[in-house]
């Protein structure tokens, strides 16, 4: 395929040149970066083409924090970047500070074949189609349409034109400004739940991660048969778990084979759902920044802290990078993380992981009381913000049934909280406090088991080391000597040995 | 034809002395139920006529179905003493009147736990033994039980009838026989002594044994029989019974007792002589119609029939006529009133065995003297359907004081801990209620010594609780029960219909309120799991959730699934090491298996977290042969920080070895909770720490670098030492004739189970085989039993160990392999176990 075409050189620089953008960063994944010296030269050369001399600053950038999908909006504010080109596989989030041009790619598709399969599959179920695709094969999709309907214009029981809908795919260009409109427009009428938009006159709306369609009023997902086309990735299983109400067939563009067997992906619902039951049990949370860049994710982190909270538990917030399972075992006081990432990130689960981690959708069913696991999933966390969090007074009063423990538990602050409505004065107060003070401790102080924490002060104390003992019995004055300073990678006396 | 009304019935509740709290307990099909009818028959609920035919007591439509009892019912019974029959009663009383609150529960073996929440609200046992299958398993751990919770016994041989009719034997023969029941009972007694609650064996001539034919509703003590004989020859009533039993004989030809028999074919035993001949002639006489005989005879004896009885015949006369001439009610509720404790009498031995708190405070005072003005304590020991659906009664006893409608109490869980606030409400009580037969009638309060139950609770309590007034904040909670059959085979449920998991969620919630055995708990894959003691337990709790508690919606139900557990045959074969993920820091460990009984001990509560390090190494030295020192350096217990595993440390001077233990234990915790082979729970493996070797700097030996690594190397040690998988293990007892055995046998060799006792039961052609049997086998074992031997056996399972499976998992083909394998596909995870490889890492 032209290496021209493919990264979409002449767009980009045009992107570039009518925005007079003049840092503009690069955004490879891995497996595009072997190509970014080759594209760096001809869109360099292309730009020069365009407004004769160049002063427009091209920087690559690889390795990005977080998933790939996302903009690197932290990364390109390193170099001052004016905006980011974003090559590969994306996820079409919103970006909260810097504009960007989306370069899908092209994968290669046998147009011919694909049609093929989609006719057959629709004259099969007698169902109405969606077709839904991997957005490096957004370009065939015109050219998909059009055999479709030199192939139904020669057959006599062809399906009708209803019954096979595409979806569109969303501008590849991003401006963090859209974000903000759009959220003001939406925010306060809160229609904007479950991927549904407010497009109510012109029947639903839906999107998902970059793909955009409307569905006739009084038409329903679950009518609808999806066709994907692309591989097995992050985005098809975004889309399976997201309409999970669905009937998917996928069709394999590197293969040319139809597969419909999404055993594996409801088996992933079902894992997700323990995961919301073990949650439920947690009293340490742990939320995790997995996004620096997707727009709202501030938002959402505040509204996870506040629904925490108010449920009576200890959040924490960590920042670390895409996280692996040691990364999180630094921190085994917390008996939960929410992962707050974009959506095709979020999904992690790997058994290797000391504690579970979840998405904000599942955070407010397990954190929510009273709210149930459906069947309807939300991978979308901007989705959620404006739905409704906790209403107050809501908190039903029947113990807690936990699953994992097979019996009913009581989340105790919810009490505590209760009670201490009543209790106006301070005086009480401090009593209260003073009898949580004096509580009866283990019969014998050398025992192996420790209780559960509420907080990660509680678990430092009831663990068994706990750092260096500062009350030393000796009380003479110890003599004190110079320890070793600079940096770790070389302290001073030792780079003083290197040198010599 | 309901004799009493709910005032009077409340009046009799203050009378501390006169309430008798009881459990009808025995083997499975001994007539307990059948029993409890004539009884509830004479406190006038039903008719006396209809008693024997229609269970009162089983009022589920699968129980009268199935002819089993599955839910223990409580009820409560109304009897007015003779000043007569009292004149020799020496215990405490107020008045006449008795208020017997009897509780019928089940037999099956699996559901054993509802005989458990019967004996812990209350006070006496009548104990049913068949007086032809003679005592059986189950009657021997109802006992057992009901001694440990020092619940005082008397018996009652049943089934008289069939000596008279259908087996037809002589009287000497018959006195053997049923003298052999009562010692068998009186063995298994006698073992479980205990001090305070005295000599607790039964005998007839003391009045504390009844014989009795719960189908035919007719039951006599010998006090019966002491009383119409005492005035016809003249001597005092107590040395009639002792005549009456035992080495007594007469010879009415010479009118003389002699201690054996003298050889005169009219020298009979007194037993024989008085109390079985006059029955057998009676029941005769009416079989045959001799109708002319029999009138003078019943006037002698002083019956007086009705007109409209006298035209009955045969089988419907003779009923008739014994129960007129010895009505079971009155045998049997006059021995439980004069020979089973009053609560005020039994909570004084009783306290010690239900308050946890020091026995000098308050309430363990307010327990022991059953006092009514008392601070409230109440015990609540199983909840109770309600009509409207998915609401319980809390059902439960008044220890002491009083609990009214539309109190506060204080409601303590199981896992309250007295001066926190974990698992504790207080709520208001919105109405007591009290049963009578099918009714219940809300009552304004219950004094202590009764059962109750309450509405309004059923949100707070999952099965049981401690409930006390609201402002008795040093109250500590009464003891929890310990069932005797622990939930070992599992299901896993789903909705049809994906949109019910709401309604499913919900019903399994209710389901584990309502027995207090079940657990409904979630797997790792998210299926949904209902654990239960045995097949058939596990099929009502099924029933029940799918029509009662989620509505009729349908549920998809696997294969029964039993859990397993991986252990280690030998020592690992050398020292393992595994590397953190940063390379930097290495830990070496070995696992070995625990001494003989050790994980038993664990699993008792004899060894644990919680002891005095100072008892656990003086029992694992003594025991188990441990050194002192190496007893004191475990590190932890798991999985759940109480299982039956440990880390021991064996390191020698190693540096910041205590700094890595926190994360060393949350490593173990999480690998001994899902072992290396099936990622079932581990059990019986020790995991020594040999050495540790730690990267200076404290940052490159955080919890993130350690506890993976810890994981990894309890993983490596495991398959180094010849993992192996540990199967549960039935005992069953099987009771069956002679010409049955071979089917049993052919039967248990096809299941893989193995007999290690049969006996013969002296004087009856019933032989009594114990035998193992793999859990995972016991599948449809009964019904294969029952069509093997043409229904002449029956089985009764109950989990008794965890045995180890010889193959070896780890060879391809194997039977445990398989099992693998199987558990792996089960559980979504990847076929194929993770290589030694992947824990172990080279230096």
């Amino acid at each position: 395929m032209d290496f021209e075409a493919k990264y979409e050189i002449s767009r980009a620089a045009d992107f570039i040149c009518t925005r007079n953008f003049t840092k503009v960063a690069l955004q490879f994944p891995d497996e595009l970066l072997k190509d970014s010296v080759r594209v760096v030269k001809v869109l360099r050369n292309k730009i020069r083409s365009i407004k004769g001399e160049s002063d427009v600053g091209l920087y690559v950038m690889a390795d990005t924090t977080y998933g790939s999908c996302c903009v690197d909006e932290v990364g390109a504010s390193h170099i001052g970047a004016d905006c980011v080109i974003h090559y590969g596989h994306t996820c079409l989030s919103p970006t909260s500070t810097l504009p960007a041009f989306l370069v899908f790619g092209k994968a290669s598709v046998s147009v011919f074949d694909c049609a093929g399969n989609l006719y057959k599959s629709v004259l099969d179920k007698g169902k109405p189609v969606l077709v839904l695709f991997g957005l490096e094969y957004a370009y065939a999709i015109q050219s998909l349409q059009e055999t479709l309907a030199a192939k139904s214009s020669t057959l006599s029981n062809s399906p009708s034109e209803q019954q096979i809908q595409f979806a569109d795919v969303m501008n590849p260009v991003l401006n963090p400004s859209d974000y903000k409109t759009s959220n003001e427009h939406l925010g306060p009428s809160g229609t904007y739940t479950h991927g549904r938009s407010d497009g109510m006159t012109t029947g639903m709306q839906y999107s998902i991660g970059g793909l955009t369609w409307n569905l006739a009023e009084g038409c329903k997902m679950e009518d609808y048969m999806l066709f994907w086309i692309g591989s097995d990735n992050s985005a098809f299983a975004n889309a399976v778990l997201t309409f999970n109400d669905c009937e998917i067939v996928r069709y394999d563009a590197t293969e040319n084979r139809l597969l419909s067997d999404t055993s594996n992906q409801r088996r992933i619902l079902k894992r997700r759902y323990y995961l919301v039951e073990k949650a439920k049990d947690a009293n340490i949370v742990g939320i995790l920044v997995g996004t620096l860049g997707v727009a709202g994710y501030l938002h959402m982190i505040h509204q996870m802290k506040e629904l925490i909270t108010k449920v009576g538990k200890k959040a924490y917030t960590f920042v670390m990078g895409r996280p692996n399972p040691a990364k999180l075992a630094n921190f085994p006081e917390c008996d939960v993380f929410i992962y707050v990432s974009c959506a095709q990130t979020a999904l992690l689960d790997s058994k290797e992981f000391l504690a579970p981690v979840i998405t904000p959708f599942e955070a407010m069913l397990a954190f929510n009381s009273g709210s149930q696991w459906t069947g309807t999933y939300v991978m979308e966390f901007r989705n959620l913000i404006s739905s409704s969090p906790v209403e107050p007074g809501k908190l039903s009063e029947e113990a807690r049934f936990s699953f994992l423990k097979g019996g009913y538990v009581e989340d105790v602050d919810i009490q505590v909280a209760e009670n201490g409505e009543n209790n106006t004065g301070r005086a009480l107060a401090l009593a209260d406090a003073t009898e949580k003070a004096l509580q009866l401790r283990d019969k014998y102080p050398n025992t192996l088991v420790n209780g559960t924490a509420k907080s990660g002060a509680e678990y430092l104390a009831s663990r068994s080391y706990h750092g260096l003992d500062m009350y030393s019995i000796d009380s003479t004055a110890e003599p004190f000597f110079i320890g070793r300073s600079g940096k770790a990678s070389g302290y001073k006396d030792e780079s003083e040995n290197r040198t010599s | 034809m309901v004799k009493f009304t709910v005032e009077g019935l409340r009046r009799i509740m203050d009378l501390k002395h006169n309430i008798r709290n009881m459990s009808v307990i025995a083997h499975v099909d001994h007539g307990k139920s059948t029993l409890t009818d004539s009884l509830v028959a004479a406190a006038g609920i039903i008719a006396q006529e209809v008693a024997g035919d229609v269970r009162m007591t089983d009022t589920r439509q699968d129980e009268a179905e199935r002819g089993i009892t599955i839910k223990s019912t409580g009820i409560s019974l109304y009897y007015e003493m003779s000043d007569d029959s009292l004149k020799n009663y020496k215990g405490e009383r107020q008045g006449n009147e008795y208020l017997i609150n009897l509780i019928d529960s089940p037999g099956h073996v699996d559901f054993s736990s509802e005989v458990t929440a019967a004996l812990r609200i209350t006070d006496g046992a009548l104990v049913v033994v068949d007086c032809v299958e003679g005592v059986c398993v189950q009657t021997e751990t109802v006992l057992r039980q009901a001694l440990g919770e020092r619940i005082r016994p008397v018996l009652t041989v049943n089934k008289m009838d069939r000596c008279f009719l259908e087996l037809q034997v002589e009287g000497e023969e018959a006195y053997q026989t049923f003298q052999r029941v009562i010692e068998n009972a009186n063995v298994i007694m006698a073992t479980y002594e205990d001090s305070l609650l005295g000599d607790v064996q039964v005998y007839p001539e003391k009045g504390t044994v009844a014989f009795s034919a719960g189908l035919h509703g007719w039951a006599f003590t010998l006090t019966n029989f002491a009383k119409m004989y005492a005035s016809k020859f003249g001597v005092d009533e107590g040395k009639m019974m002792e005549r009456l039993w035992g080495e007594n004989f007469f010879d009415p030809a010479t009118k003389k007792w002699t201690n054996r028999s003298t050889g005169s074919s009219t020298c009979k035993r007194g037993f024989v002589q008085f109390c079985y001949e006059p029955i057998k002639q009676i029941i005769s006489t009416c079989m045959n119609d001799q109708k002319d005989k029999l009138w003078p005879m019943l006037q002698k004896l002083g019956v007086v029939m009705k007109a409209e009885e006298k035209d009955l015949m045969g089988k419907a006369l003779m009923k008739r006529v014994m129960q007129t001439w010895l009505p079971a009610s009155s045998a049997l509720l006059e021995m439980m009133i004069f020979h089973l404790p009053s609560p005020a009498k039994a909570q004084k031995y009783r306290v010690e065995n239900l308050y946890e708190g020091p026995l000098d405070d308050m309430y363990a005072n307010a327990i022991r003297n059953c006092d009514p003005e008392g601070p409230l304590m109440l015990y609540v020991s199983k909840m109770i359907p309600a009509s409207d659906k998915g609401r319980f009664f809390a059902f439960g006893r008044v220890f002491s004081g009083k609990v009214a409608t539309g109190m506060k109490v204080r409601i303590m869980g199981p896992n309250y801990v007295p001066g926190q606030k974990k698992d504790l409400y207080v709520k208001s009580v919105q109405r007591t209620v009290i049963w009578m037969g099918k009714r219940q009638e809300s009552v304004e309060d219950v004094p202590c010594g009764n059962t109750v139950a309450m509405v309004g609770l059923d949100q707070f309590i999952t099965k049981n609780a401690t409930l006390t007034n609201e402002k008795e904040v040093d109250a500590h909670p009464i003891r929890a029960m310990k069932f005797s059959v622990s939930p070992v085979v599992r299901v896993a449920v789903q909705c049809k219909v994906a949109s019910d998991l709401p309604k499913l969620v919900e019903g399994l919630k209710r389901l584990a309120k309502s027995d207090p055995m079940v657990v409904c708990t979630i797997e790792e894959s998210g299926e949904h799991i209902i654990a239960g003691a045995g097949e058939l337990h596990l099929e009502i709790c099924l029933k029940d959730l799918q029509e009662d508690f989620m509505g009729g919606a349908e549920i998809i139900q696997s294969d029964p699934v039993v859990s397993f557990r991986e252990t280690v045959l030998e020592k690992s074969s050398r020292i393992v090491m595994s590397k953190s993920p940063n390379k930097h820091n290495r830990l070496y460990m070995e696992a070995r298996p625990m001494e003989e009984g050790l994980a038993e001990a664990i699993d008792d509560g004899r060894i644990g977290p919680r002891d005095d390090p100072k008892n656990r190494s003086k029992i694992l030295s003594e025991e188990f042969g441990w050194d002192k020192d190496l007893a004191k350096k475990i590190w932890c217990f798991g999985p759940e920080t109480t299982g039956p595993n440990m880390v021991v440390d064996m390191c020698k001077g190693v540096q910041y070895l205590n700094e890595i233990k926190d994360s060393v234990v949350a490593g173990f915790q999480w690998a001994s909770k899902e072992g290396a082979l099936a990622e079932e729970n581990m059990r019986g493996i020790c995991f020594e720490v040999c050495d540790v070797v730690l990267h200076a700097d404290a940052i490159h030996r955080g919890g993130g670098q350690i506890i993976p690594t810890a994981r990894r190397v309890i993983y490596a040690s495991q398959l180094t030492a010849k993992p192996r998988l540990l199967e549960p293990v039935y005992l069953v007892e099987i009771q069956a004739p002679e010409q049955a055995l071979g089917g049993i046998y052919g039967v248990l060799n096809q299941k893989r189970g193995h007999v290690f006792e049969e006996l013969q039961r002296p004087g009856t052609p019933l032989y009594n085989i114990k035998a193992y049997l793999p859990v995972i086998e016991s599948f449809g074992f009964s019904s294969t039993l029952r069509a093997a031997t043409s229904g002449q056996a029956f089985p009764q399972s109950v989990f008794d160990h965890w045995d180890m499976m010889p193959s070896d998992p780890l060879e391809n083909g194997t039977q445990a392999a398989n099992l693998v394998a199987d558990i792996r596909k089960r559980k979504g995870l990847k076929e194929q176990m993770t290589p030694l490889s992947e824990f172990e890492d080279k230096l």
